[in-house]
């Protein structure tokens, strides 16, 4: 709570100030941005120009940015039925997806936090951020290896318990469970590091002062830990809400089955399959530009949801 | 207020410098376009045409971990070293292949001389006719070796077929004299024997034997797959007169193609679809097929080969060179398995359609910028057409791998006795057979790398007659059509999948509401007529249209 | 202090974690367990489902297979370059950055990070960018893999905040003493930032130790990296639909993908634990800090 004072003090001098007391007090940071700036131009300014190839048709071999305008691809898109059944299973996946998969690194990183042997929570953390470095492939390929019918794990044991042997992988009942508890499998440990760090800087005087109040240790969480580590929260929630309409495209591309596509088509197996496999590139930017601007338009609503009802945002 | 105006001026100045720099870079770069390769200590100045020098050239490779390019391929320097060719070899993940190639080709930069591996289907067709590729029939002048075997082979017809709309061949294709039989029914031999079986001949017969197996072994799945139906329904399918589904032939998922009418019909939706999947039905019904079909692409040969190696499977749709792999793996006594020729469906017995023409080699826009294009030419169709460098590139060198006793080829010893078997020996050690690199396959020569009961199943194969039927020749669509069909075939192929999946398996593994189809059976007419309503809501009959109207006179 | 800690409640919690911690362990470790397993395993015993969490007919092979394959030492070492270096410049370059970004009082400080945000969801398609890429002349050298992932706008994001979150006095103290917002940076934040600058490191070293798309994209055959090693090893053998059955009639033995992704995991992995010392470091520095 000071800090925020002391910056808005900081903050209200500085305009005070006039613009070039500003500048020679604060050239050094200015020259400190031209880099990155120039960096941010050239290398995901410049080649979003390629957009525009939403508005024009795209002839191989004939310049990047098209040869004619047109809307055609902006019809096509918004009447095929192929493109709502998609937005649909992105939506109903990434939205369970993120109801499970966004508090279960908050709720890891502060039970792990209240490890109190050092040496054995070192251990578990190096352990869980582990699977984050396999690959997607590989990811899938145990997948299967674990599910499979006959020889997998987890069948043998249904079939050990009296139950019957279930085609995980080509039951569409079972995508979306076995891709979020894939995902939780894959980015719990790693994501938890980013909420460990603002767990870490948390100062201990706080828990001191709240222990000799007499709190427990899960009201120490509540009151203590969770405060103090809303601000990380609340950023991961808004880009992660930001990002609703990208899900872990290559781990859906591997799981989808024929008989699972009903549900595993997203919009970017669709991209992929319109734009790479079929090479009609100028469909597969509509639809790409299309889920920006939602993308766009769910981080600006849920940041300034988040500034109103919290204070916090990312810009 | 003003210096913030100026600040902002500065940074718009260092902006427009930054993307005029760009420009600018982009600009120079793009002149000396000839040379782009980074060849420059080869490059002869003044363009000699003399050729006294190597002349260097960059390619690409279609690379696949089981058969992985090398420098010292004796196949590759033998050829390389007879054309005055030196190569640099970029070896691309095959997966990734399509996407690379798109990208050199669309932008023309950093483009290598020559591409393996391709043809001009898809993207590559609008590609050509907008002039990134080198239409190579207007070069015939400089392919001598690539006509004669063409003559020689009688396939003029064949290479036409390949003509885009303008009339031009883009590519010079990998040519066969015969197709070869190299994959199809495979069975446990030992158990045929054991139950005094024949060899089957009809889809009626393999069903008594499946049936007798699953009798014997209650708990297996005799009829099993080697990626999802995949290959299984494009082995199959022909025998009942359609092809449908992921592995249709023409990649067109619900079309078929009549033979005798020359003209595509909405196979997936034809009697004869009904039929073949109420016989499909009926084997996983019966437990007779296995319902585990694994994911989707990726071809897991271990879970596959475990099947069949431990007995939950006796039967399956695959390829010749597999069965050594299976049968060192398998613990049972007397495990031995068999290929046999194509089975007898309602529409006689038919394997996959084959081309005698396959991938072949590309040469984009750029490489014609060279000064010494032409000896490029002339040099690649040497290296790849010759008869003295196709033989290389199947056989070897006499001498070194081989010797000739009267017409006999005998190979070394060394790879005669080799564990994986002369074929796969060969591939990966010299290069010799290697798919994306062997441009003329002659049946006769490949079979010296085979054992005898190949060669006799070939043999069977080809009495039978017109067992493997050619490819359907492909529609020329111009760009718009093109993107209609597309956007056409994207629902239909994802729905047909699920039609097809539920059709064949919902009575055993249950039905699926999630997906919009549910339980379905083949059997039931309702069912039937549903299924066929949804495919002409998704526009089958007009995406058929489309192809027909389209196809090459 | 004891005492009062070893309330019931207190107690049932700790058991609680425990277990919840114990469960993370297994289902963490047993994958890679079996990976190891079956790197170290016979393909026979593998196909005949012998093989559980303890090599069965233990062999080399498939680790004699691997290193034999061409470039396989080549790629490693590209992968290596790649890591290291793009690391030290995105962290140069986030750092310069985030430290501007995170003074709210600098003006356009909206205005930019409004344009850092805006990348997270669009970007130019494949072509545009490998054109713009290709006129700056780094496709096909080593650079292309260096430059243009040196600011991620996630991790930048994470930085920012996290210098937003250091105290402003030690800052202001500096400032009186002379010293410039460079040093202040150089000797000052960057010192108080461990953990954070730990954090988003290890999100590129991650980030360039596994990329392949980029890599297969923009590189030349001999600066591929090992990931694409690996991914062609595992995925190399994809059926290609209405393709020629040439990639259905090879596929590679599962022992031998699992020894690729244990030789190419391995250093990665490795590497958290030091830098695990540096969150330690970070927790300390928290600690003389309040």
């Amino acid at each position: 709570m000071a800090k925020k004072a002391a910056l808005t003090a900081e903050e209200k001098a500085a305009r005070k100030r006039s613009a070039k007391n500003h500048l020679r007090r604060y050239w050094v940071l200015y020259a400190m941005m031209v880099l990155p700036v120039i960096y941010y131009i050239v290398f995901k300014y410049l080649p979003m120009f390629g957009s525009v190839l939403a508005f024009r048709r795209y002839r191989p071999g004939m310049g990047p940015f098209g040869t004619e305008w047109t809307l055609r691809y902006w019809k096509q898109f918004l009447k095929d039925p192929a493109f709502w059944s998609a937005l649909r299973n992105t939506l109903i996946t990434s939205i369970s997806n993120l109801v499970i998969n966004f508090p279960i690194p908050i709720i890891f990183a502060i039970l792990l936090n209240e490890v109190r042997a050092k040496h054995f929570k070192k251990v578990v953390q190096t352990i869980s951020y582990m699977p984050r470095f396999i690959s997607t492939v590989v990811v899938v390929t145990i997948l299967n290896e674990l599910l499979n019918p006959t020889s997998g794990m987890i069948n043998q044991l249904i079939v050990a318990l009296g139950g019957e042997s279930i085609y995980f992988m080509n039951m569409s009942a079972w995508f979306r469970p076995i891709y979020i508890l894939s995902e939780t499998w894959q980015f719990t440990g790693w994501t938890a590091i980013i909420y460990l760090a603002a767990i870490t800087s948390i100062s201990p005087d706080l828990f001191e002062a709240a222990e000799m109040d007499g709190a427990s240790r899960l009201q120490q969480i509540w009151y203590v830990t969770i405060p103090s580590i809303l601000p990380t929260v609340m950023v991961m929630l808004i880009m992660n809400v930001g990002h609703l309409l990208s899900l872990g495209f290559e781990k859906i591309l591997l799981m989808y089955t024929p008989s699972n596509s009903g549900v595993s088509e997203i919009i970017d197996t669709l991209v992929y399959r319109t734009g790479l496999a079929q090479q009609n590139y100028s469909y597969a930017t509509a639809i790409g530009l299309f889920s920006g601007l939602i993308g766009l338009i769910l981080v600006s609503t849920s940041n300034a949801v988040s500034k109103k009802l919290t204070g916090e945002s990312i810009y | 207020m003003k210096k913030s105006l100026k600040s902002i001026l500065a940074l718009t100045l260092a902006l427009v410098m930054l993307v005029s720099l760009v420009a600018c870079s982009s600009g120079s770069s793009s002149t000396p376009a000839p040379a782009n390769d980074g060849s420059t200590d080869t490059d002869t100045p003044g363009g000699g045409s003399s050729s006294s020098g190597p002349i260097h050239v960059s390619m690409y490779y279609a690379d696949n971990p089981t058969l992985p390019w090398k420098d010292d391929w004796l196949a590759a320097q033998k050829t390389a070293e007879i054309c005055g060719l030196e190569l640099e070899v970029e070896a691309i993940p095959s997966a990734d292949l399509s996407t690379k190639v798109s990208l050199a080709l669309n932008t023309q930069e950093n483009c290598p001389d020559v591409i393996l591996y391709q043809t001009t289907t898809g993207e590559n067709a609008s590609l050509a006719l907008n002039g990134a590729v080198v239409p190579i029939s207007d070069y015939s002048d400089w392919t001598p070796n690539f006509n004669a075997y063409v003559e020689k082979f009688g396939m003029q017809d064949e290479i036409d077929a390949l003509r885009l709309s303008d009339g031009k061949l883009y590519y010079m294709p990998a040519l066969t004299d015969t197709p070869f039989f190299d994959g199809g029914l495979i069975m446990r031999e030992d158990y045929l024997k054991e139950k005094g079986f024949d060899d089957p001949k009809t889809f009626d017969d393999l069903y008594e034997i499946l049936k007798a197996y699953k009798e014997d072994y209650p708990d297996s799945y005799p009829l099993t797959h080697l990626v999802s139906l995949y290959v299984t329904d494009r082995m199959t399918m022909p025998s009942w007169g359609v092809s449908f589904g992921k592995s249709s032939a023409g990649g067109t998922f619900v079309l078929s193609y009549d033979y005798d009418k020359g003209e595509y019909f909405t196979g997936a939706i034809s009697d004869q679809a009904r039929d073949y999947l109420q016989y499909m039905r009926k084997l996983a019904d019966e437990g007779l097929m296995d319902p585990d079909l694994g994911t989707n692409d990726n071809i897991d040969g271990d879970v596959w080969s475990n099947k069949m190696a431990t007995g939950y499977s006796m039967a399956t749709y695959a390829y010749y060179d597999q069965i050594g792999g299976v049968e060192a793996a398998s613990d049972i006594d007397g495990f031995k398995l068999q290929m046999y020729p194509s089975l007898e469906g309602p529409a006689g017995a038919h394997h996959q359609p084959k081309s005698r023409t396959g991938a072949g080699i590309m040469f984009p826009t750029a490489t014609s910028k060279r000064d010494d294009f032409e000896q490029i030419v002339r040099a690649i169709d040497q290296m790849f057409y010759s008869e003295e460098c196709a033989k290389i590139w199947c056989l070897g060198v006499e001498g070194e791998t081989y010797t000739m006793d009267g017409d006999k080829v005998v190979y070394t010893d060394e790879i005669a006795n080799s564990a994986e078997g002369i074929y796969k020996y060969m591939q990966v050690k010299y290069g010799c057979g290697a798919d994306p690199v062997q441009q003329v396959w002659i049946l006769d020569q490949e079979l010296t790398k085979y054992d005898e009961n190949y060669a006799e199943i070939n043999a069977k194969v080809a009495a039978m007659g017109n067992v493997i039927q050619p490819v359907p020749p492909a529609p020329l669509f111009d760009d718009y059509t093109s993107e209609d069909a597309n956007n056409l075939k994207t629902p239909l192929s994802t729905k047909v999948w699920i039609w097809i999946n539920s059709f064949i398996y919902s009575g055993v593994v249950g039905g699926d509401d999630s997906n919009g189809v549910g339980a379905r059976d083949p059997y039931n007419d309702d069912d039937w007529n549903a299924f066929v309503e949804d495919m002409q809501n998704l526009g089958i009959e007009e995406f058929c249209q489309m192809y027909n109207d389209n196809l090459p006179k | 202090m004891k005492k009062r800690y070893l309330t019931a409640e207190n107690i049932i919690f700790d058991m609680i974690v425990y277990i919840v911690m114990i469960f993370v362990l297994v289902v963490c470790l047993v994958p890679f367990l079996y990976m190891i397993t079956v790197s170290f395993s016979g393909s026979k015993a593998i196909i005949n489902n012998e093989v559980f969490l303890w090599p069965k007919d233990f062999t080399f092979e498939s680790y004699k297979t691997i290193f034999n394959y061409p470039n396989f030492f080549q790629a490693y070492g590209n992968t290596f370059i790649y890591a290291f270096g793009g690391t030290a410049i995105a962290l140069v370059m986030t750092s310069l950055f985030a430290y501007p970004l995170s003074k709210p009082f600098l003006w356009g400080n909206k205005f930019f990070t409004k344009m850092v945000v805006l990348t997270m969801f669009f970007s130019g398609g494949l072509i545009p960018t490998y054109l713009v890429y290709t006129s700056l002349g780094i496709v096909g050298t080593r650079a292309a893999m260096l430059m243009p992932f040196s600011i991620s706008s996630f991790n930048l994001i994470i930085l920012i905040n996290f210098f937003k979150g250091l105290p402003v006095e030690i800052e202001e103290a500096a400032l009186i003493d002379g010293l410039g917002y460079f040093g202040i940076l150089r000797r000052i934040v960057l010192p108080l930032s461990t953990a954070g600058i730990a954090t988003i490191g290890l999100y590129y070293a991650v980030f360039f130790w596994n990329d392949w798309f980029n890599a297969l994209i923009y590189l030349k055959g001999s600066q591929y990296p090992v990931m694409l090693f690996l991914r062609n090893i595992v995925n190399g053998t994809m059926a290609i639909a209405d393709g020629v059955g040439a990639s259905e009639k090879s596929s590679m033995a599962i022992s031998l993908k699992a020894s690729v992704i244990i030789t190419s995991t391995v250093p990665i992995i490795t590497l958290y634990p030091f830098l695990q010392k540096f969150f330690v470091k970070g927790l300390t520095i928290g600690g003389v800090k309040g």
